[in-house]
């Protein structure tokens, strides 16, 4: 792609917003930054952004009504949230209202832009293969056959249970995407099923245990503290 | 009685307040005796006729059961003043003599009057007494409930100064956050350009600056965290997590802060499933490695280890370097915030921030804390938290 991916960065503390714009020009991206919810608006309609990158506490509206206005439109731009650590339910809500990420304040550089990256190039994927599902996910040394229901690692099967499978294929399906508590158990146990976070997170430690993964280093599965989790993409 | 007796009784009694009981009976026995007996020489001198002085005596054996405590000094009175009224006052004059027929009853009705005089005053002081008492416990009463409202607004005014302490800190501290996030990111951003990095001078610089804003990001979350338990305004919240999912986060948080350490994490096959908050627990166990990677002069074998050990999940962090200097030592078994003054060096810098928060938030969750030199050398930092919600909450 030649052209420059344009990312409206909503954000009203201007030094924040200032570093957040250097450095993702630094890195081949066109930054627009707005410091208001209106003019974040304005500018998304005249725009039309790739990404936006969007912190909920703005001083005019609520960044939850900026959510639900760009998230719900048909060209499905991605949105990455910009909270404070100790607001979970917001971050939570937000995911749960269509958010595809969220960045914590403070927060680096870099992990800044992984996260743009991740969702670019996941929102890309969504938007060739219109939701047409692949059959075989590769990541890493992980392979997950969803017509097979088969798990590789290194080459070798690894049994898995239902549920466990369930899981796993959930979050490949949305590689790169946080899932939150909610989404999986309600995608995995159906919407009448349990809604003890217990048994979700007992299966997602015995699938760790299964892939061997440290959760220090984790190759396959990552934890949002309080979330979620996400599966990394190949 | 009416208002002007009443002054008259109040200002008798109190005149007579400075005597002990026994002589001031018997003197006011003694007086109005007298007085009944002049009235009555008086009036015998004046009338002649005999029988007026009895009502002068009884009147003078009213006033002495009114004035004295118990019936018999008002007994005594009415006989005396029979004794008196026959031999003074009654024909034969200076002789007693028994012919007059009424004498008897004269004497019966004295006695009588004064019994009854006696019995009424008896109750009328006792409820004066009773009145007086009440008022006493009405004013002690009241005494007792101000002190308590003094005391209780003394306390007010304590909560409400620490309280206002505590909203000041979160306020200021979130307040630094945004733009010691902004110095961190703007720095961050400069490290990256070319003609930053392409000077070694500029690029050591810029990355002192990165990693001070890093530093003072950590202490600003320490702040939060400290208002958040002392105050103990907000109870803490709450919810079951994996034990290896958060231990795991804050050893991301770790290795983005200070990549070149290898902080290895280590866990038991068990599944720590427990009451936490998340971010609380993280935060300690930050600490805890920022700590040994600070302050151990260990750089290779700093270990986080989790396992279970009885009703225990357990989180240790162990290091090969020099130690835990007896100060520190003494503070975490005394289980007491570290002073400053403890931690002067400059090394030290943070530790004793960073510890207290630890020891707060552990205490907060009910689990243990506690710091040992290991017999091969190096720290060991342990905490552990109960694997079941406390009962007693």
């Amino acid at each position: 792609m030649n052209e420059k991916r344009v990312i409206l960065v909503i954000e009203d503390e201007r030094t924040i917003s200032n570093f957040i714009c250097r450095a993702l020009n630094a890195n081949d991206y066109k930054s627009i930054p707005a410091f208001s919810g209106k003019e974040g608006l304005s500018l998304f309609f005249s725009h039309s952004p790739d990404l936006v990158l969007l912190d909920l506490g703005l001083p005019d509206m609520d960044g939850m009504e900026i959510l639900q206005e760009v998230s719900g439109l048909p060209q499905e731009t991605p949105v990455i949230i910009i909270s404070a650590r100790d607001r979970e339910s917001e971050k939570v809500k937000a995911l749960d209202m269509g958010a595809d990420d969220y960045i914590v304040k403070p927060f680096g550089v870099s992990e800044m832009l992984a996260r743009v990256r991740t969702t670019l190039r996941r929102s890309d994927r969504l938007k060739m293969s219109q939701g047409s599902q692949k059959d075989v996910y590769h990541i890493k040394d992980l392979t997950v056959d969803i017509a097979k229901h088969q798990v590789l690692l290194n080459g070798e099967e690894i049994h898995f249970t239902q549920n466990e499978f369930k899981i796993l294929e959930l979050l490949c399906i949305h590689a790169g995407k946080v899932l939150t508590y909610d989404f999986i158990l309600e995608h995995v146990w159906g919407p009448y099923g349990s809604s003890s976070n217990q048994i979700l997170r007992v299966n997602m430690a015995n699938i760790r245990r299964k892939l061997k993964e440290n959760p220090s280093d984790p190759k396959y599965v990552l934890t949002e503290l309080g979330i979620g989790y996400r599966m990394l993409e190949d | 009685m009416p208002r002007p007796l009443m002054k008259l009784y109040h200002s008798y009694t109190n005149l007579m307040q400075f005597l002990p009981k026994i002589p001031r009976n018997l003197l006011t026995t003694a007086l109005f005796l007298c007085i009944a007996y002049c009235v009555s020489s008086v009036l015998l001198q004046h009338t002649g006729a005999e029988n007026n002085s009895d009502l002068v005596f009884t009147l003078a054996v009213m006033f002495i059961s009114l004035l004295t405590d118990g019936y018999v000094y008002g007994i005594a009175a009415s006989i005396i003043g029979a004794f008196c009224i026959n031999y003074f006052f009654m024909f034969p004059f200076n002789a007693f003599s028994l012919s007059y027929s009424g004498y008897p009853v004269a004497m019966l009705s004295m006695t009588a009057i004064s019994v009854v005089v006696c019995a009424l005053t008896s109750r009328v002081k006792l409820q004066a007494m009773e009145s007086a008492k009440r008022e006493q416990d009405a004013k002690a009463l009241y005494e007792l409930n101000e002190k308590l409202n003094q005391e209780k607004a003394a306390i007010q005014l304590q909560a409400d100064r620490e309280t206002i302490r505590g909203n000041i800190l979160r306020a200021v501290s979130h307040d630094l956050r945004t733009p010691l996030t902004a110095i961190s990111g703007a720095a961050a951003v400069l490290l990256s350009s070319e003609e930053i990095a392409s000077s070694e001078k500029n690029a050591s610089l810029v990355r002192d600056i990165k990693s001070d804003a890093d530093s003072l990001i950590a202490m600003v979350e320490n702040l939060l965290s400290i208002t958040k338990i002392r105050d103990g305004v907000m109870p803490l919240n709450k919810q079951e997590e994996l034990l290896e999912e958060v231990a795991g986060d804050a050893l991301l948080t770790i290795r983005r802060r200070f990549p070149d350490y290898p902080v290895s994490l280590e866990m038991s096959d068990d599944i720590l499933f427990l009451p936490m908050e998340p971010m609380l627990i993280k935060q300690v166990i930050v600490n805890l490695l920022e700590n040994a990677i600070r302050h151990s002069g260990d750089r290779e074998h700093i270990r986080l280890l989790l396992f279970r050990r009885e009703d225990w999940a357990v989180v240790e962090v162990r290091d090969r370097g020099r130690g835990i200097s007896p100060e520190v030592m003494q503070a975490v078994q005394l289980g007491r915030p570290l002073e400053d003054n403890l931690l002067s060096g400059d090394s030290s810098r943070g530790m004793g921030i960073g510890l207290s928060v630890c020891q707060s938030i552990i205490k907060a969750h009910d689990g243990f804390f506690a710091a040992e030199n290991a017999p091969d050398g190096g720290a060991v930092f342990r905490f552990g938290l109960p694997m079941e919600e406390s009962k007693h909450e």
